[in-house]
């Protein structure tokens, strides 16, 4: 017997071998066709597999990072809306005081602008401990309880912190999320520690009591209230400022999250068109050697003699 | 004259019968793949005698010799050694594979990234209950899938020690059969059927052992065989009459190591080599998944430790345990979250702390990073193996093809054989036919 001769077993199990390799070709691509995804574990492609992995971290990453400058930009809009209240306020106690230091009012007139400025004043108490909707101080730093108390004998407190947490948005970016109450309400008026709370205190009692000169009260008070409306108009600008910079942050976000899927479905996503060629070239393959395997399988001597 | 026609033409019926006899044996074992196909030796038979300087021949016609089995040594070591060296990397291979979708399909890298971004989230708002909450379940999904992954991984230790028990058992009886065929062969007549027989169980028993471990054997004249196991050192499995049992131990981190009849062995080739170094391979890992187990729970522990919680008292330990089998959340409630860094107000929401340990968390030497290495070190060893069992598919598939070539069954070989016998049947029906009508004419002088 020559090297010539193929043994009946050793065709067979070649045929079943090749058609079994081909059958395997196949469910590959009719698995990747099905998940839509390349790779099913990690040794089918270790390093786009680890790829993988760091994408999908980045993306989870970035997705709570949007949730955070998201949630921190909603905090300065409310913050702004504060201080534009805020600032009516205290454009409305000028002219108040305005009013109250240049034409001649009775004692009733005193005793109304008197009992408006201090409406005022509870007003700009609320708005200077004005809450996020989960309950959270907005301008008390990183204190957890109001910003502002009152002590015994009435006169308004900072409670809060001097500083502002700050908020990792990006890698490298960090944002404080808003300013302490101190930064807004409290001013240096001619050297001395005052506050807008104070300066509206001060000019209600004195027109309420109209002991003294009430005007001269509250002429002196203008210069107060312009400082007031000076320091709030700074804190709107530097919020608004900040809220740009969220806005700025949210549209590269999404820019990123964007790139991160795509470079994601680069790697990792079956390429359909590609893949069903391959099927339709593996089915092509076994169609073709199974009926080589059938009419060879029937080439034999035997069937001839019969 | 007519006398030794008949004579001769019986030897030729016997011949050409045996011959379809031992044809149609072939064409039955066509299918049966530890059949070396057998073929018929004949000589001649002449009587010749000489007196004085006269010589004579008297024909004798023809003398079966014996039944001679294809010689297929070479190729059977081929494929036997071939055999070995797939077994040996599919059995690694699958040890592996397994340990791979333990930790991948438990989705650990997954549950990892979700901690870190709940810790991100919280970052936004740290005394918002919910989102401490959350941060707390995650940490809990965290442990359990650590769990899961221990678990998975022990299972698949089990898995393959189970398969070594059962196979050690497979190897013991190949040698004892091996054994029984050296003494059995030592009977046996040379080229009778039986031996041929015996040498066809002797290469199947050798092909089938090569599966488990690899071996070397060596041939003596009358077709007995000493095996010698392949390792370190080579000790020998069969020799002569008897044979020497191997056994399994196993340690208690879930290696195996093997004795020969008592000496310590370790095998080079064959599943069972690769077994041993699979389960080697799963202990690797399992060091690993438990260094990064710890990792994690001394990074937040110490980040703890080093904060305060909710209520301005220093943090507590959030994790319990030392590896992967044993992690387990300990904080009761994300009130206990660190998020502020010591000596902090009760319900301070300066994050410094926190940021610390999303630091530490994302660091080059942090967990995350540590579990997307031992992933890619995993599988890449695991994608290498299956290459490398690829080639040697290849390799094996091709000496077991030569392999059949050499000993298997060609049926239009055996039809044209067929075809050729009967015709010499006829033919020496012929001759005796012939035969006797010499003699008849013989008789019938007068």
């Amino acid at each position: 017997m020559g090297s010539l001769s193929t043994s009946f077993g050793s065709f067979f199990e070649r045929s079943i071998s090749q058609m079994n390799g081909l059958r395997s070709q196949i469910d590959r691509a009719q698995t990747q066709i099905a998940t839509g995804s390349r790779i099913e574990r990690g040794s089918q492609d270790p390093a786009a597999a680890a790829a993988l992995r760091v994408l999908d971290r980045r993306a989870r990453l970035t997705e709570a990072a949007s949730a955070n400058a998201a949630q921190l930009g909603q905090e300065l809009g409310l913050a702004d809306r504060e201080l534009q209240g805020v600032s009516a306020l205290l454009q409305r106690a000028r002219e108040l005081a305005v009013a109250a230091g240049n034409s001649p009012l009775g004692p009733t007139g005193r005793a109304a602008i008197a009992a408006e400025l201090a409406q005022l004043e509870q007003e700009l108490f609320a708005r200077a401990n004005a809450t996020t909707p989960d309950g959270e101080p907005l301008f008390a730093g990183d204190v957890a309880g109001p910003a502002f108390t009152r002590d015994a004998s009435g006169a308004v407190i900072y409670a809060g912190s001097a500083t502002v947490p700050a908020i990792p948005l990006a890698p490298g970016t960090v944002i404080e999320r808003g300013l302490p109450g101190s930064q807004i309400f409290e001013f240096e008026q001619g050297g001395v520690p005052s506050s807008a709370f104070a300066v509206l205190g001060t000019l209600a009692s004195a027109l309420a009591s109209g002991t003294g000169d009430p005007a001269a009260a509250a002429r002196d008070a203008i210069a107060g209230l312009d400082s007031a409306l000076d320091t709030v108009g700074r804190a709107q600008t530097i919020l608004g400022t900040r809220a740009v910079w969220v806005d700025m942050i949210q549209t590269e976000q999404q820019g990123r999250a964007v790139d991160l899927a795509e470079r994601r479905s680069e790697i990792g996503d079956t390429q359909i068109s590609e893949a069903i060629i391959r099927l339709q070239q593996a089915m092509t393959a076994l169609e073709a050697s199974q009926s080589a395997f059938a009419r060879i399988s029937s080439l034999s001597l035997f069937r001839a003699l019969s | 004259m007519p006398i030794a026609m008949f004579s001769i033409g019986r030897s030729g019926l016997l011949a050409s019968r045996t011959g379809l006899e031992l044809t149609s044996q072939n064409i039955a074992n066509a299918t049966n793949g530890d059949f070396s196909r057998r073929s018929l030796t004949q000589s001649e038979v002449v009587g010749t005698g000489n007196i004085g300087f006269n010589s004579s021949d008297a024909f004798g016609g023809v003398r079966l010799s014996g039944i001679e089995r294809v010689q297929s040594a070479l190729v059977q070591r081929q494929a036997r050694d071939s055999a070995s060296a797939l077994a040996s990397t599919s059995a690694q291979l699958q040890g592996l594979a397994a340990a791979e979708t333990a930790l991948e399909r438990t989705q650990l890298f997954d549950a990892m990234v979700a901690f870190e971004a709940a810790l991100t989230r919280l970052e936004s708002d740290p005394t918002n209950i919910p989102l401490r909450t959350s941060v707390v379940e995650s940490a809990r999904r965290l442990a359990g899938t650590f769990n899961t992954a221990n678990e998975t991984l022990a299972n698949a230790r089990g898995l393959t020690v189970g398969e070594a028990e059962a196979d050690v058992m497979t190897v013991n009886t190949l040698t004892e059969d091996l054994a029984r065929i050296n003494r059995e062969l030592v009977a046996a007549r040379d080229g009778s059927a039986s031996k041929a027989a015996l040498l066809d169980s002797r290469d199947a028993a050798l092909r089938k052992l090569a599966d488990q471990l690899g071996i070397t054997a060596s041939f003596n004249e009358n077709g007995t065989v000493l095996v010698t196991a392949n390792g370190t050192p080579e000790v020998p499995l069969v020799d002569g009459g008897t044979s020497a049992p191997l056994s399994l131990d196993v340690a208690a981190n879930g290696t195996i190591s093997f004795t020969i009849g008592g000496t310590g062995f370790v095998p080079a080739s064959g599943a069972m080599a690769g077994r041993a170094a699979a389960l080697q391979g799963k202990v690797e890992v399992q060091d690993q998944l438990d260094a990064l187990a710890n990792n994690l729970i001394t990074l937040v522990n110490t980040a703890q430790a080093a904060g305060s919680d909710l209520a301005g008292s220093p943090g507590q330990p959030m994790f319990a345990g030392t590896g992967a089998g044993n992690i387990a959340v300990v904080m009761v409630s994300g009130a206990g979250l660190a998020t502020a860094p010591g000596g902090a107000s009760p319900g301070s929401r300066d994050t410094a702390n926190l940021t610390a340990l999303l630091g530490g968390i994302a660091a080059e030497t942090g967990p995350v990073a540590g579990a997307n290495g031992m992933l890619l070190q995993l599988s890449s060893r695991v994608a290498g193996l299956e290459l490398r069992r690829e080639g040697l598919s290849i390799v094996a598939a091709t000496a077991e093809g030569e392999l059949r070539r050499e000993i298997g069954v060609d049926l239009d070989t055996e039809a044209a054989n067929l075809v050729r016998l009967q015709q010499a049947f006829e033919a020496n029906s012929r001759v005796i036919q012939v035969a006797a009508n010499l003699f008849d004419t013989i008789l019938a002088l007068r």
